[in-house]
């Protein structure tokens, strides 16, 4: 298994509450820049379109690439991270 | 398929469930994605539909341009009746393709053809490429008719007896068109050599270094005895 990035670990560690889009990892200033201005300010709103969107990963990381650019790798990790506190949280 | 942006959301999802995309609801946020999913299977699978039908058309244009190009050279050599008579009658293409001269010509009617065709039959020799993309087509729907004998009113004389013992199968004559291109002319298939010849050719040195295998000496007697 790859290892997880401290954002990673800091996330599924703990309910997300009302933290920021940046707070997820894969997700930084850039991205998450552009995914506020598309409406997605907090991190509990992209995990609810993680969640329309069947929690299915091909869909999410296309989903992730149309709206803010995201690259294989930061979809990859905005997937994990929200698949993992999911399989605790929800 | 240009309007998905007008379509429903029921419309998307059962286009969806359609091509077998995997998909959740059909909501504000995840129907640009959906779009974009349908936009890119419809265009392949567009792409698979089309394609075979211009390559088989295509191909038969350059079937009978190659026939016909190669054809040219036989029929001379066999029609010491006339100048270029025989051509026409032994390609049943070749007279379709004369046809072609007289623009209002219909065509099936090939009788009234004959007549007209003498002067333009000599002139038309090196025109017949041109025509022959033109008439494809009709070529290819009037050569069944051909295939019935039609006489040529004006020189029945001169067609029936060399070209048709030659050519008396115009049907096949397009499939020969294949093995007579390569004699003739090498443009179409590309061989500088032509196949049966390098057939042979290997046939004959195979030959030969079977020959020589079997005449090997054994090597079971040792090479060393002394010569006594």
């Amino acid at each position: 298994m790859s290892s997880t990035s401290q954002k990673h670990k800091e996330f599924v560690a703990e309910p997300m509450g009302e933290k920021p889009v940046n707070a997820l990892a894969g997700i930084g200033e850039v991205l998450g820049r552009r995914l506020e201005e598309k409406g997605f300010d907090k991190a509990y709103v992209v995990l609810g379109q993680f969640l329309v969107l069947k929690k299915d990963e091909e869909l999410f990381r296309d989903w992730l690439k149309d709206s803010c650019g995201a690259n294989v790798k930061q979809q990859g990790d905005c997937y994990g991270c929200l698949r993992e506190w999911c399989d605790s949280f929800l | 398929m240009a309007a998905l942006r007008n379509k429903s959301d029921q419309e998307i999802k059962d286009l969806l469930d359609e091509y077998g995309i995997k998909h959740g609801p059909v909501v504000d946020t995840t129907r640009p994605l959906y779009e974009k999913k349908l936009k890119e299977t419809m265009a392949k699978a567009k792409v698979t539909v089309t394609k075979p039908s211009p390559d088989r058309t295509f191909y038969r244009e350059d079937q009978e341009e190659v026939t016909y190009v190669t054809y040219q050279t036989p029929v001379r050599s066999e029609g010491p009746s006339g100048d270029g008579k025989p051509y026409m009658r032994s390609r049943p293409e070749y007279s379709e393709r004369d046809r072609v001269d007289d623009k209002p010509y219909s065509r099936p009617e090939y009788s009234e053809r004959d007549r007209v065709d003498d002067k333009p039959y000599s002139r038309s020799r090196p025109e017949y490429s041109e025509r022959d993309r033109l008439d494809d087509k009709l070529y290819s729907r009037s050569r069944p008719e051909y295939s019935s004998g039609r006489p040529y009113i004006d020189e029945p004389h001169v067609y029936n007896t060399p070209s048709s013992s030659s050519y008396s199968k115009p049907t096949p004559v397009v499939k020969s068109g294949g093995g007579v291109v390569k004699k003739e002319n090498t443009t179409s298939s590309g061989r500088l050599i032509p196949l049966w010849v390098q057939f042979l050719v290997f046939l004959i040195l195979a030959g030969f270094l079977y020959f020589i295998f079997t005449n090997m000496e054994s090597a079971e007697s040792s090479p060393f005895n002394r010569i006594q």
